[in-house]
């Protein structure tokens, strides 16, 4: 039986971590495609020539999408480190420890990945700019 | 192996292939050579590096696994909203392959301007 | 000083308008949810509707969702849900036949599908088949038979309310019981289904919501993963 809007609402609870990482892992799947999307008709524009494609990047210069790039790092690293953590429950490993594998892998290690990569690039990259 | 196993191999496969092929996309972009480093990225730039045949493959390889895995976990998301006959999973299989072949063609097609 | 809580009851039909309907119900010594429902339908209104059969958490038939968690009302003590209000609905994603009494066909529908009939190897063989604990299939089938077959798990998944036709945990969890069972020889018929792909255990993405709800602590997400492993491994026989 199909559910109503209403029981899907209720569903979907964020009491559980598992959950969250689900939800996690759809939503940055989907702003890599998007992001995909985007990258691949910045490239597009070579074929165009150079006053294209070097107007197309110089708008990715400002300090705005230098912010954006830093999100999607973080984006990549939950993406990445999630799914680390879904083979590894698929497979069996550390299933009985599945919220901490969450807490520590997928965001304790993810943030650490993450500021490595973002602090040099906030500040190189958006101070500077 | 079940049937439908390869569907998870493959999306583990290409995942770990993207992990590497995105870490060296990101040095080769930004850190490779002194221009880079330096934060221009011109058509020049740009242009000279992918004029390499070499350049070329490991770039199409690259959107060619980024794009399976993409489409690949989009059109799992798709099966969560079921239930869906053989009819419409083949409908959904052939649209997301077209889709597919579509943005390669596009992403590859810059290459071939050059 | 007595203490009072609140019980907000889901109702369906709505009464006059409203979804739910509030009972102040003073606080007794060990009072279960299902304590507390029987003291609204005795002492205050007769017309309420929910199920319970055992009382003692054993059949599963008192499952429904205590302030947003699928529990059994029988075995859920009011005190522990830390809140003086009580709010008792519907296990979501089954048809309500009565305020928080559901139609479990969808998940027995589910059941069915995943062929949990035991298929003897020898239908012939004059001697009992005997299953020692400590054999293999007794300690790998040990922490899995404990199904009540409560419907908490099918309700608690995401999956199961946005794809009506996959299998969802407990037929899942049954299926492997099968399938684990050296006696049974259903094992081929039994794969194909669970490898399906828009209905299948592929359908699982370890959102865990099945083993936090279970009332009887089976890991249901270890379950669909073991048919996974199976699936995913070159050989045709099952393997655990």
């Amino acid at each position: 039986m199909k559910a109503s809007i209403g029981d899907l609402a209720r569903k979907y609870r964020w009491q559980f971590s598992g959950m969250v990482a689900w939800a996690i892992q759809r939503v940055t799947g989907l702003l890599l495609l998007f992001y995909l999307l985007l990258h691949v008709h910045t490239v597009s524009k070579l074929g165009e020539g150079p006053v294209a494609f070097n107007e197309a990047i110089a708008t990715f210069r400002s300090p705005f999408f230098k912010l954006l790039e830093i999100a999607l790092l973080g984006t990549v690293v939950l993406h990445a480190l999630n799914g680390i953590r879904i083979t590894l429950v698929d497979l069996g490993v550390g299933v009985g420890q599945q919220r901490h594998l969450f807490w520590v892998l997928t965001l304790g290690i993810g943030l650490l990945v993450f500021l490595a990569g973002a602090i040099p690039m906030f500040l190189f990259g958006v101070l500077k700019g | 192996m079940a049937r439908n196993a390869v569907h998870w191999y493959l999306q583990r496969i290409t995942g770990a292939l993207l992990l590497v092929l995105l870490s060296a996309h990101f040095w080769v972009v930004h850190f490779m050579t002194a221009p880079v480093r330096r934060g221009e990225l011109t058509y020049e730039i740009v242009v000279a590096r992918v004029s390499n045949p070499v350049w070329q493959v490991i770039d199409i390889s690259f959107l060619l696994v980024a794009l399976y895995h993409g489409l690949s976990g989009l059109r799992g998301i798709v099966f969560d909203y079921g239930p869906f006959g053989k009819w419409a999973v083949g409908s959904i299989n052939f649209a997301l392959t077209l889709v597919g072949i579509a943005w390669a063609w596009w992403g590859i097609a810059a290459f071939r301007h050059l | 000083m007595e203490l009072n809580i609140t019980v907000r009851l889901a109702r369906h039909p709505a009464r006059e308008g409203r979804r739910f309907s509030e009972f102040a119900v003073t606080l007794e010594e060990r009072m279960t949810v299902l304590d507390a429902l029987f003291r609204v339908q005795r002492g205050m209104d007769s017309s309420v509707g929910f199920r319970c059969a055992c009382r003692v958490g054993m059949c599963g038939t008192c499952a429904v969702l205590i302030n947003r968690v699928p529990r059994l009302a029988c075995s859920t003590p009011v005190k522990g849900l830390g809140s003086d209000v009580v709010t008792i609905e519907p296990l979501p994603g089954y048809p309500v036949i009565k305020d928080v009494a559901v139609s479990l066909a969808p998940f027995f529908d589910q059941w069915r599908r995943a062929l949990p009939a035991f298929r003897p190897k020898d239908r012939d063989a004059p001697a009992l088949a005997r299953i020692p604990r400590d054999s293999p299939f007794g300690r790998l089938a040990g922490p899995k038979r404990d199904c009540i077959t409560c419907g908490a798990c099918h309700a608690a998944c995401s999956i199961t309310g946005t794809n009506a036709a996959y299998l969802g945990p407990a037929a899942i969890n049954k299926a492997l019981l099968r399938l684990l069972d050296p006696r049974d020889a259903a094992s081929g018929d039994r794969l194909k289904i669970l490898d399906s792909q828009t209905s299948g255990v592929w359908r699982c993405h370890t959102q865990f919501n099945c083993t936090a709800v279970c009332p009887r602590g089976i890991n249901l997400t270890e379950s669909i993963g073991q048919v996974k492993r199976a699936l995913l491994r070159p050989r045709k026989a099952f393997q655990a």
